[in-house]
């Protein structure tokens, strides 16, 4: 076989593996994109431009993510924080158009459904999460304020990860993924707390341990993951 | 709000998936200190990088020295200038 076949050879199989490696992440692509799509709406909003048809057009191409299910968790999270601080950005009073009142609509509908809900309807509730005004505080302190508002976001990531989920091991999984790979500090929070309630009722935890550990490694080496 | 990075990682993926890998490395490179410890992003840079490279000594080495110019002309008629 001559060099320029060799290396023809090498290039299609890089060419396969590649192929192959983005077919299999082509539904995350997907809602990557869509993601990005709306960070750049958001941006553009910020830039002082109306964005009302962007944001219209948006929800007319991503529906199908609140009725399909596609988001992870943390997507849902991600693209909700998103929105809302378009929603921040959006008058939508009696004044405003008819198209902004609508997608301002659409905004409250979609993060409306996007929160965790209990199967229990009866016990149902939407919690609504707002910040408050910011104070000038030593950012590196912890404080009873900043455990509150960690042990609430705790809650609502294992409301994320429980949701549909039959065991607390699949809510374990999920909230260890998503500290491992999107190197989210409160999934960590909640794999620790799950794991040790585990281990207090008799559970073996070790496997688990290590992919804690293994996650918590990941998090002190690097920011995050898209 | 996505941060630059993670921007960058998006359109590295979609320039990835629409066979753009020049385009791609340019895009993992702006991402690259962000996702240093990330495996799969690791993977698929420096496969993309590999590529590319092979590409570029392919079109040194190829040993083919034909080079075809299509050319279409406002009249709607192709002229092959093959040299």
């Amino acid at each position: 076989m001559s060099r320029t076949d060799t290396l023809k050879k090498l290039e299609h199989m890089l060419e396969s593996f590649l192929d192959r490696a983005v077919a299999l992440k082509a539904e995350r692509i997907g809602v990557l994109d869509g993601i990005n799509r709306l960070d750049d709406i958001a941006r553009e909003m910020q830039g002082g431009n109306d964005v009302t048809d962007s944001v219209g057009s948006w929800f007319a191409t991503h529906n199908r993510w609140l009725d399909d299910r596609m988001l992870r968790p943390a997507e849902r999270r991600r693209v909700n924080g998103i929105l809302d601080e378009i929603r921040r950005g959006i008058p939508a009073g009696a004044s405003s158009s008819p198209a902004t009142r609508k997608v301002a609509g659409e905004i409250d509908r979609w993060t409306g459904a996007g929160r965790p809900s209990r199967p229990d309807s009866e016990t149902a509730s939407r919690l609504v999460l707002r910040r408050g005004t910011e104070e000038k505080t030593d950012h590196r302190e912890p404080t009873i304020a900043k455990f509150a508002n960690t042990l609430e976001k705790i809650t609502n990531l294992f409301a994320d990860c429980s949701g549909n989920k039959k065991h607390l091991m699949s809510a374990l999984d999920d909230a260890l993924l998503s500290a491992g790979n999107q190197g989210n500090k409160e999934a960590l929070h909640l794999s620790a707390l799950i794991i040790y309630y585990l281990k207090q009722n008799g559970y073996k935890v070790e496997p688990y341990v290590s992919q804690l550990k293994e996650a918590e490694r990941l998090q002190k080496g690097h920011g995050g993951s898209c | 709000m996505l941060n630059a990075a993670e921007k960058s990682y998006c359109l590295a993926l979609q320039a990835l998936r629409n066979k753009r890998y020049q385009e791609a490395v340019g895009y993992f490179d702006r991402a690259a200190d962000y996702f240093e410890q990330n495996k799969e992003f690791a993977v698929l840079r420096d496969t993309t990088r590999l590529l590319l490279a092979v590409k570029g000594e392919l079109s040194v080495s190829g040993g083919d020295d034909t080079l075809v110019i299509e050319e279409v002309f406002s009249d709607g008629k192709e002229a092959d200038v093959s040299r």
